[in-house]
């Protein structure tokens, strides 16, 4: 039985209505008044100085209302290092490089005067790889940092590292010792709504920008900092989110074009809207980076991990954002991913001439897992062990601490191991090697399930307001991306209080009327939303329920004398006045009653009319209610050159496991059977939760199997879907189990842990793994083609 | 973009209008409005649309022929129970054409006069002997599809001629044949692609017709692995050879789709698979 009413339910999702039937507002929908169209000027090389721009036919074209450059703009600094300019003045690092920008009537006229501004360049010679940017000698992308001073080589300045236990020992107590190099590629987010925002300044200079973000309260701190480069100083600005068609990491950080709209409104003093198209999106958005990573790690006889030893090299392209930051997260399954002691974790961020870099889903984690889980069964192979059982013995337990401090309290990867095992027939099927070239393979995973702290907070404001027809608006500052994540509130809101779902209204993000929020990031949303909500609803009920001893009686009286008129009325057998004189009230599927009251509506109180009652009472002053809360999860801030601290409230865990069938002579793999068994604390709405782990799976073998961001010199390729593979429905032709465990964790809201990225983490090595099984090759370097299966067929022979 | 867009009434209109050398004609638009949107064509002043003409969607079946008006959607030359049973290779080629939407506007014509090297219609219907029909104010002609591909987007078309049906001998009931290829993901164009024809009779191979997709600037027959193959039996040394003969015809490219090593594997083994554990009589 279910111990609550809503949470656990299927229920449908409140934007979704709006959202089929296209009435919901993206950002490709929104006009405003008198409202001006962008467009860029990017950069014809990959790395050359600018000589002259001339934009003189540009200015000449009719609609055109202003064309702005380096030159007649102030200078705007962006992303954390602060090595990034909204407009290139001097010298262009990548393809995507801004270099002038022009408002105009219409999108068509502005990318035509784009289009007519000419730009003298003098080429340089460019890096285009890690190992390029990494020789003596080789071509500075930055020759200063943001400071001015002189910067020696292509290293961008950021550590993360981790050293713990005593490495040698481990490697003296190994019995067994594999290492190899893993490569994952450039791949693209694949919103299906497109970047775009609206910059629009009022009279006095304040900013609204309609963004198509996931960080809105760091992005208006961004921003303001912005004005103050406009000598806007104190002036504000006010983030609006529409509807948003995917976010997957692209909205946690500003973009050059948000501040290019900005300076097109401030100059022209009209909203200004800036919108990529597909293409568009493809080449000047910022992708999830390419990395390799080497690792060792060693067994005993036993089977039991002796160490683990990680370098990780990050090609960063020409500027620095999120994506540089993503050996944070790489440190969790790096140090905690199965027990072990003595692990050692370098990372280096490269600086190069290509694409720079941004956040996706999974930040660092499918990067990193993909390497630690080829590499046990690499392991398990050499020692003789069935990978399932190296996994179990080394599984993760609760209430340990792991070499990074991380406080593991709840955890399911024994029983998800097993589970997965068990759906895929493990046993019977693994190492079989049959004519068939069928083959199993799984793999785990563990995510921040309780927010990543990587900020001085990590916490989520709300606010709950309800109006007088019993109606709860909800406020917060975190973002729904499709996700699922008003679903969630809504749920938890009427959990929490005692009302119906559908009675949950969750607002616009808007930082004007929404409390500070982090971003929706690390799989944190639900997490956090709830928890704020579960205590905001808290408060908010206890208010109400000291209204309801002036309340309750007052209106069951009259409903009861209204009732008495009928002659078959019977009085209630039920002392319903001691039960509200002892304060024994219950709200509960929006009814206000008390406890062990019969099913009478005479003693029932609307939560309508409990509010009603109490706004416009009858004797003395009335009210109306709102209460707010702020969760603060109880986190640490890591120290990063250490790599220790215990960034999450709580962690998820998972195990994926597949079945796959080689095609031998074509390199072709064929998915059969896929399962996904994941540790999600509690289940708040089964229909969505499955649905991010469904999508989740499509990502990861997008991942696995399909995508990459071909570029050459810094180039992009294949802009575009006809391309740049994503499975369709058709590669997606196989079961999926779907198995959620409920772990029950007690930070959790309801239990619940985050679940947003974990479903895409340990897709690609469980599918790697299954291929080693089918026909004992390996491949080490996503994506898997038919074409690499093929190749390492060959040289096998 | 913006055109003029032209619907033609008549066969004799159409022809006039093609003839204007700022027109371009315009069947299922599935080819020409991506090729106009991505600028890999010139813009031409004036659409000329032809698919909605009765003689060009016509699809007959007459005495050991198929002949499909080049405007047929390709939807409905798949719905043909002729198609199925005697050519199944087209068949199978028609089928992975684009999505159900493309495939209910994109038409045979279009597929063959847009000369794409891995146009999926072009290896079956190469290996039935198909021909073409073109016409224009200068009057009609035939020519075998083998005859009709020049270059990546170029054909025999002389300026203003319009396709306006293909022929398709029916293969005698004995006959085989098979279409096979590989594409990354569903919806995507082939990497590269096989079909074959032949008849086995007293253990030898018969009428032996093999033509490729995507692996040369056209769509091409085998000619020489054709020739070996003829009046042998089938067996793994005979197919070796036409392996290695049919490697040496074929000019691929390593572009985004493969390189040209992988598509000559895929060559090989489709060629292996299409004849082994192939016997008299099977289907
Ligand atoms: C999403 C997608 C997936 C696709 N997948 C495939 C695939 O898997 N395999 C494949 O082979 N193709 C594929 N295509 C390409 C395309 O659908 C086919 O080539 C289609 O058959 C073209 O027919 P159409 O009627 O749309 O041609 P159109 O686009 O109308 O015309 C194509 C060209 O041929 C000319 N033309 C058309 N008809 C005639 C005629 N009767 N006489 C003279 N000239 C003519 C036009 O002027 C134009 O130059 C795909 C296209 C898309 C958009």
């Amino acid at each position: 039985m279910n111990e609550f009413r809503f949470i656990g339910v299927d229920t449908a999702r409140p934007d979704a209505p709006d959202k089929v039937s296209g009435r919901a507002q993206y950002i490709h929908d929104i006009t405003l008044p008198g409202m001006l169209w962008g467009a860029i000027r990017f950069s014809d090389h990959a790395h050359a100085r600018i000589r002259h721009i001339d934009t003189s036919e540009a200015e000449k074209l009719p609609g055109v209302e202003a064309v702005i450059t380096a030159y007649n703009t102030p200078e705007v600094r962006i992303g954390f290092l602060r090595d990034n300019f909204a407009l290139k003045r001097d010298k262009v690092r990548q393809f995507r490089d801004e270099i002038a920008a022009v408002a105009a009537r219409d999108p068509e006229t502005a990318r035509e005067a784009a289009a007519l501004i000419r730009v003298e360049y003098e080429p340089l010679p460019g890096v285009f790889s890690p190992e390029e940017a990494l020789v003596e000698g080789a071509p500075l992308v930055h020759e200063t940092d943001a400071r001015g001073r002189a910067r020696k080589d292509n290293i961008v300045p950021v550590r993360f590292a981790h050293h713990s236990g005593d490495l040698e020992a481990g490697k003296r107590a190994s019995r067994h010792v594999v290492e190899g190099e893993y490569r994952v590629p450039l791949i693209q987010q694949s919103c299906m709504g497109t970047a775009g925002c609206i910059a629009s300044f009022d009279a006095r200079g304040n900013l609204t920008l309609v963004a198509k973000t996931q960080i809105p309260f760091l992005a208006q701190k961004d921003f303001n900092r912005a004005l103050g480069a406009l000598g806007l100083e104190g002036r504000n600005t006010r983030v609006v989110v529409p509807a948003l068609g995917g976010g997957f990491g692209t909205g946690l950080d500003t973009h050059a074009y948000e501040y290019i709209a900005m300076l097109l409104a401030w100059r022209t003093g009209r909203p200004v809207k800036i919108l990529y198209n597909r293409e568009e999106e493809f080449a000047f958005l910022s992708p999830r980076q390419s990395a390799s990573a080497r690792i060792r790690q060693g067994c005993d006889e036993n089977g039991r991990l002796t160490f683990r030893e990680i370098e990780v090299v990050q090609d960063n392209g020409a500027y620095t954002s999120w994506g540089a930051t993503f050996p944070s997260v790489m440190l969790v399954p790096a140090t905690s991913l199965y027990r072990v002691q003595n692990v050692s974790f370098e990372s280096k961020i490269v600086y190069t001439n290509n694409t720079y870099c941004q956040a996706m889903r999974g930040y660092g984690n499918p990067e990193i897992t993909w390497p630690i889980e080829s590499s046990i069964d690499e392991l398990a192979e050499l020692a003789g062990i069935d990978p399932f059982d190296m996994r179990l013995l080394n599984c993760n337990q609760p209430g340990e601490t792991t070499p990074m401090g991380l406080k593991i309290t709840t955890c399911g990867l024994k029983e998800c191991l097993e589970r997965t095992a068990a759906s895929l027939d493990w046993k019977e099927k693994r190492g079989r090697q049959d004519a068939k070239r069928r083959g199993v393979g799984m793999a785990g995973v563990i995510n921040v399930a309780g927010g990543g702290k990587i900020y001085r907070s990590d916490g989520s404001g709300i606010i709950l307001k309800p109006d007088d027809y019993g109606n709860v608006n909800v406020s917060y500052g975190g973002v729904e991306m499709g996700q699922g994540l008003h679903s969630a509130l809504a749920l938890t809101v009427a959990e929490a209080l005692g009302i119906r779902p559908e009675n949950v209204i969750v607002n616009q993000t808007d930082t004007a009327s929404c409390p500070w929020d982090v971003g929706t990031h690390a799989s944190r949303g639900a997490f956090m939303a709830c928890n704020a909500a579960v205590l905001a609803a808290r408060k908010l009920k206890a208010r109400l329920l000291e209204w309801a001893a002036e309340i309750y009686p007052q209106e069951v009286e009259e409903a009861l004398a209204r009732a008495r008129r009928h002659s078959s009325f019977k009085e209630p057998d039920f002392d319903w006045r001691d039960a509200a004189r002892r304060g024994q009230f219950e709200l509960a599927n929006g009814i206000l009653t008390v406890t062990g009251a019969p099913e009478l509506p005479e003693l029932q109180v609307d939560f309508g009319r409990l509010l009603r009652a109490v706004h416009f009472r009858r004797q003395g002053p009335g009210t109306t209610f709102a209460e707010d809360a702020f969760y603060e999860p109880p986190t640490e801030l890591p120290d990063w050159d250490k790599g220790i601290g215990n960034m999450s409230a709580t962690y998820a865990f998972g195990a994926q496991g597949v079945e796959v069938e080689v095609d031998e002579e074509t390199g072709e793999v064929k998915i059969l059977r896929l399962v996904a068994v994941h540790d999600v604390g509690r289940v708040l709405n089964p229909q969505t939760l499955k649905g991010q782990i469904y999508g989740a799976l499509a990502q990861g073998i997008g991942y696995a199997m399909y995508e990459q961001v071909l570029t050459d010199k810094g180039r992009v390729l294949n802009p575009g879907f006809t391309d740049y593979k994503l499975p369709t429905a058709c590669e997606m032709g196989f079961p999926i189990d779907v198995q959620l465990v409920e772990t029950n964790d007690p930070e959790g809201p309801f239990g619940a842990k985050g679940v947003g990225e974990p479903g895409l983490v340990p897709t690609a090595p469980a599918i790697a793994n299954a291929i080693f099984d089918a026909i004992g090759v390996r491949i080490r370097d996503l994506p898997i083609t038919p074409e690499k299966i093929l190749l390492a067929l060959r040289q096998r022979r | 973009m913006a055109y003029d867009y032209h619907r033609s009434g008549s066969l004799a209109e159409a022809f006039a209008l093609a003839a204007r050398d700022d027109s371009a004609l315009i069947a299922g638009g599935t080819d020409l409005l991506v090729a106009l949107r991505k600028k890999k064509r010139a813009a031409p002043a004036r659409l000329v649309s032809i698919r909605s003409l009765p003689e060009l969607t016509a699809i007959e079946a007459g005495p050991g022929l198929l002949r499909i008006g080049a405007c047929a959607p390709l939807t409905e030359i798949l719905a043909q129970p002729v198609v199925r049973e005697r050519l199944p290779a087209l068949a199978q080629a028609l089928a992975v054409i684009g999505s159900r939407q493309i495939r209910n506007v994109a038409t045979l014509g279009g597929n063959l006069c847009n000369a794409s090297p891995g146009a999926d219609s072009a290896p079956p219907l190469l290996v039935y002997d198909a021909t073409v029909e073109l016409a224009g104010t200068g009057g009609r002609r035939e020519l075998p599809l083998s005859e009709f591909f020049l270059g990546p987007g170029r054909t025999a078309l002389r300026p203003g001629e319009i396709m306006t049906a293909v022929c398709v001998p029916l293969p005698v009931p004995s006959a085989q044949s098979v279409f096979q290829r590989r594409s990354r993901v569903a919806m995507d164009l082939a990497t590269a692609s096989l079909a074959v024809n032949y008849e086995l009779q007293g253990g030898v191979l018969k009428s032996v017709r093999l033509a490729a997709g995507a692996v040369a600037p056209t769509p091409l027959r085998l000619r020489a692995a054709e020739s070996w193959l003829e009046g042998r039996a089938v067996n793994e040394e005979t197919l070796a050879k036409a392996v290695e003969l049919a490697r040496g015809e074929i000019k691929p490219i390593d572009d985004l789709r493969g390189s040209a090593w992988y598509r000559s594997e895929l060559i090989g083994v489709f060629l292996s698979r299409a004849f082994r554990n192939r016997k008299e009589g099977d289907a």
